[in-house]
């Protein structure tokens, strides 16, 4: 049974379109939800906790609709990517309010309080005020929040974002463990596949308001695979490297850049095109001294995928 | 519905924003109005030559006309809507207790923290200007009287400006109107005009109860016991008003 489901969701600030024919069904387990920037992610995470209502469509989280259903808040434990602690308030006073309006209290309260702490490696920290937290610290102080109540569903919006990569490590194996060792549901939103990747293999592609793709990241992988790459290629005798690329049969075409040192080819296949280069090179008695993809990014996987 | 449930996440965030305002930021204004307050009345009461009508007569437009809108403006046009702006009020949005019961729970700290703010000034104006002149059962009376009106005014200016901050995305612009044209100006013109402030209720209670000064012997003043009930009425109106507002509304 999905834990979260839309169908036809829209939902749009005035001339501005958050989401737009939105369909998605989320199972248990780590989901990513993958997008550039504005692409609608927020927005979902926003309708998933009833922050916001939408304009069209529907949507159930663990069978419930969400706005203006406050019981639902005791089942998901939320992490904004936005900076939502209160700077004046200790870590530990953020998580006794959370604990309170969670009906949590007493010793019971306090002895998850430090369960948390320690889960998220923050017990150091506990009584600094939140406003002079780093960024990482944030995070986690967050992230200890959305998890207090022993939530089912946990909802992370781009917990990653602004970290440095040793925190972002930390992170990912945290989330994993979360799922793994604890149970939680997870619904995660990044806009770089490869951060996503090492949490799960369950993603969506979320671009321009709509979900364009979801499923196993190798699916995902096989479509950025199947779309035609753009690959530059710098170095010496490139013009023989070309007259050997036109004679494979991945290679759709081939052309020369501002000098004749430098290539832009053309591939259907790029797998079969990176591991058929050395050889081609060594055929062409060329060297490359600078290789690049042009587009083996999400933003040219999601326009391929919307037919732009 | 889960009273116990909503009984402990009012109080939660009662104890929480009270906390908040009194020992935060905010604490400075209180402390610099008090200051003024007491230099003010201080050297005023120097200068007085009939204590209890001079003394009255500054605690009424002082006190209670002027910084008790002004405080309750200052603490509670910002209370939630700085939270929306800052968007901290996530914390609260996600809590399982539904919206209009939060609501109570800005109100409460909100007017809990307005009262002991304007008490506190209320004492040091009363204690810098009668501190000169000895303190005998009248005065003591009348610091009773003022203390009780500043209360009953704060929880209801309170319910005001609370509705403002979720009404308005600029709660501060449409509270320093009403402040001080509003109450200030229009609640103090002469005729039926003033009946349409908050000021002229509660000046109406305080001119049953206080038995110096002018407000003693206004004639303008309207029944104490209706402008006891519409003062009630009133805060009620728009603490559902708000607490309606603050569930519909979006927090995006």
């Amino acid at each position: 049974m999905p834990i979260v489901q839309a169908q036809a969701l829209g939902k749009w600030y005035g001339q501005v379109i958050g989401l737009n024919g939105f369909a998605l069904r989320v199972m248990p387990g780590i989901t990513g939800i993958v997008g550039p920037n504005g692409s609608g992610k927020s927005t979902f995470f926003k309708l998933i906790l009833g922050l916001i209502k939408p304009n069209a469509g529907s949507i159930s989280v663990l069978g419930k609709i969400p706005w203006k259903n406050a019981q639902l808040h005791s089942s998901i434990g939320f992490c904004p990517d936005y900076e939502s602690l209160p700077a004046d308030s200790t870590g530990r006073e953020y998580l006794t309010l959370i604990g309170k309006l969670q009906m949590m209290h007493g010793t019971a309260l306090s002895k998850r309080i430090q369960e948390v702490v320690k889960l998220v490696e923050m017990e150091r920290a506990i009584d600094r005020k939140t406003g002079g937290y780093s960024k990482g610290m944030k995070q986690r102080m967050k992230i200890a929040g959305a998890l207090l109540h022993d939530p089912k569903l946990l909802i992370l919006d781009e917990p990653l974002s602004g970290t440095d990569p040793l925190v972002r490590k930390d992170l990912i194996d945290l989330i994993k463990m979360l799922n793994r060792d604890h149970g939680h549901d997870v619904i995660v939103s990044s806009h770089v596949l490869f951060e996503i990747e090492r949490m799960t293999q369950s993603v969506a592609l979320v671009y321009r308001g709509r979900a364009v793709a979801s499923g196993d990241i190798s699916e995902i992988r096989n479509l950025m695979d199947r779309h035609p790459h753009n690959i530059i290629i710098e170095g010496e005798r490139a013009t023989a490297l070309a007259k050997v690329l036109l004679d494979q049969d991945y290679v759709v075409s081939v052309a020369f850049n501002d000098n004749k040192d430098s290539l832009t080819v053309q591939v259907s296949k790029p797998d079969d095109f990176f591991n058929g280069l050395p050889a081609l090179i060594d055929k062409a008695q060329c060297s490359v001294s600078k290789m690049y993809s042009l587009d083996d990014n999400l933003e040219a996987v999601f326009r391929y995928l919307v037919g732009r | 519905m889960d009273m116990k449930r909503v009984f402990v996440g009012i109080q939660a965030l009662t104890f929480y924003s009270t906390k908040k305002l009194l020992f935060g930021k905010k604490a400075i204004i209180t402390i610099l109005v008090a200051l003024f307050v007491a230099a003010v009345m201080g050297y005023a009461g120097s200068q007085s030559k009939a204590p209890l009508e001079d003394g009255t007569n500054l605690m009424d437009t002082l006190i209670l006309f002027f910084f008790m809108p002004v405080m309750a403006m200052i603490f509670g046009s910002s209370l939630i809507r700085d939270e929306i702006d800052d968007k901290s009020i996530t914390l609260v949005a996600t809590a399982p207790l539904d919206r209009a019961f939060s609501y109570l729970g800005y109100y409460l700290p909100l007017g809990i923290a307005t009262a002991i703010s304007m008490v506190a000034i209320s004492t040091v104006g009363w204690l810098a200007f009668f501190g000169q002149h000895g303190m005998g059962s009248d005065e003591l009376g009348l610091y009773l009287e003022i203390v009780a009106l500043v209360v009953i005014g704060s929880f209801v200016y309170s319910s005001l400006f609370l509705a403002i901050s979720v009404l308005f995305n600029k709660p501060i612009l449409f509270g320093l109107f009403y402040a001080f044209i509003w109450e200030g100006y229009i609640g103090s013109l002469p005729g039926a005009i003033q009946n349409a402030s908050v000021k002229h209720y509660l000046r109406s209670l305080g001119s049953e109860w206080v038995k110096f000064g002018d407000i003693s012997r206004w004639d303008q003043a309207s029944s104490a016991w209706g402008s006891a009930a519409l003062l009630i009425a009133l805060t009620v109106f728009l603490l559902v008003l708000g607490a309606y507002l603050f569930r519909e509304k979006e927090l995006a």
